[in-house]
């Protein structure tokens, strides 16, 4: 393939011809390794896409039996129903007196902000939280000694009268809410022991939320940033 | 962007972030839809039923690579789904193509448009196929639809296989200039 140049024509009839599955097994491979490395062919695909799937407006909606759901959950979160009523706290295992303790220690943090906090000299990890267009950055550092996450916002803020609030995803768990980002640029947040392990290979990112923060315990809002947490 | 997909495009954000409640909240949101698309590919319900709790496994663990582009989210839900029953209508012979079409769509490179990009005006869509022949025009739609292959629309319109795919390429172009315009 390299080498030649592509009939732009000839690439969007085998974009077209791929969206719609016809591509016969002899090509196919080749334009996906194509697909791989041409962002350009990979956008054709996208849009032609787009196109075709105005067909599926005719396609009349079936409601499937509702044990499909059931098992769908079964499959993704082990449960053997779906638990409406369960709290998201519950599910990921934090007892009620872990939730007092972790909004306790919030709060003690948040009063710590008055004074000015200071990025760790030797951070154990870091993460770089940001918007795809940078129109939201926020570094954080943790400092293993004082079990401390510093927070600095780089750019960006809350709309008016919401709040972003920043959340720790470890693996495959539900996030866990570490706080709302105060109006401050910097800030220090206390990271409970059974969030500490949580911090090496995972991921911050912070939503949108109405203000004071998520009512329910799970991002509700738009998520604005993410940064994978990286040993610095 | 109408604010139902924009609410679409929220849940799958809040699912890259394992948020089972907006899991929950998109199920039933889309499933009729994209059970009604799997439908269309495959006859057999219990079938189906199996495909649509593939789609939504995929869906969950595909989420943190869907990106906001501008293109609809229920495309990349729609094409999912669709693929997924295409993967097991033809599963005697080996396809992945699925998989790499999903993450395509989930992260399509920005770039210059080499056509118009206009997700709200169905009916242009359905102005070009009106330009096309309208056995052409059919064959595209049971490609897209019924997942039929260049062997199933030869046999379907009783012409040669290349006959086929050469009335069908040149459909595509055909398209390709009327949606540009």
């Amino acid at each position: 393939m390299s080498g030649t140049t592509p009939d732009p024509n000839d690439d969007v009839v085998l974009a077209g011809e791929y969206t719609l599955s016809l591509l016969p097994e002899e090509e196919l491979a080749a334009f996906e390794a194509r697909l791989a490395s041409e962002p350009a062919l990979r956008r054709i695909c996208a849009i032609w896409a787009e196109e075709f799937s105005g067909f599926a407006d005719d396609v009349k909606p079936v409601t499937p039996p509702e044990d499909v759901q059931t098992r769908v959950e079964m499959r993704l979160f082990g449960e053997s129903a779906p638990e409406r009523r369960t709290g998201l706290w519950q599910r990921f295992g934090l007892t009620g007196l872990a939730v007092a303790v972790l909004a306790v220690l919030l709060f003690v943090s948040s009063d710590l902000l008055d004074q000015g906090p200071l990025p760790p000299e030797t951070p154990a990890y870091t993460a770089e939280v940001a918007a795809e267009d940078r129109s939201l950055v926020v570094e954080a550092a943790y400092d293993a000694e004082n079990a401390e996450l510093y927070v600095e916002r780089l750019a960006g803020e809350a709309a008016e009268g919401r709040s972003l609030e920043l959340w720790l995803i470890a693996g495959e768990n539900a996030p866990v809410s570490l706080g709302v980002l105060p109006p401050d640029e910097r800030a220090l947040f206390t990271v409970t022991p059974e969030l500490q392990e949580a911090l090496s290979g995972g991921v911050l990112a912070i939503s949108d939320e109405p203000e004071g923060g998520s009512p329910t315990g799970a991002p509700t809002g738009a998520v604005l940033a993410t940064g994978p947490i990286t040993d610095a | 962007m109408s604010s139902e997909l924009q609410e679409i495009e929220n849940l799958i954000a809040r699912m890259a972030l394992k948020d089972r409640a907006a899991f929950r909240n998109l199920y039933s949101r889309t499933s009729a839809k994209l059970f009604g698309v799997i439908l269309r590919v495959l006859d057999d319900r219990a079938e189906a039923e199996d495909v649509l709790q593939d789609v939504y496994v995929k869906i969950w663990n595909n989420a943190d690579r869907y990106r906001a582009n501008g293109l609809s989210p229920m495309t990349w839900l729609i094409s999912i789904a669709r693929n997924a029953a295409i993967d097991r209508k033809r599963r005697a012979r080996h396809s992945t193509s699925g998989d790499v079409l999903t993450a395509t769509l989930a992260d399509p490179a920005p770039g210059p448009e080499t056509m118009a990009i206009r997700a709200s005006e169905r009916n242009r869509l359905d102005g070009c196929f009106g330009e096309l022949d309208h056995q052409h025009a059919d064959a595209v739609r049971r490609a897209y639809l019924e997942g039929d292959t260049y062997a199933e629309l030869a046999e379907r319109y009783n012409v040669p296989l290349n006959t086929m795919r050469t009335w069908l390429r040149r459909s595509l172009l055909k398209l390709r200039e009327c949606l540009s315009r």
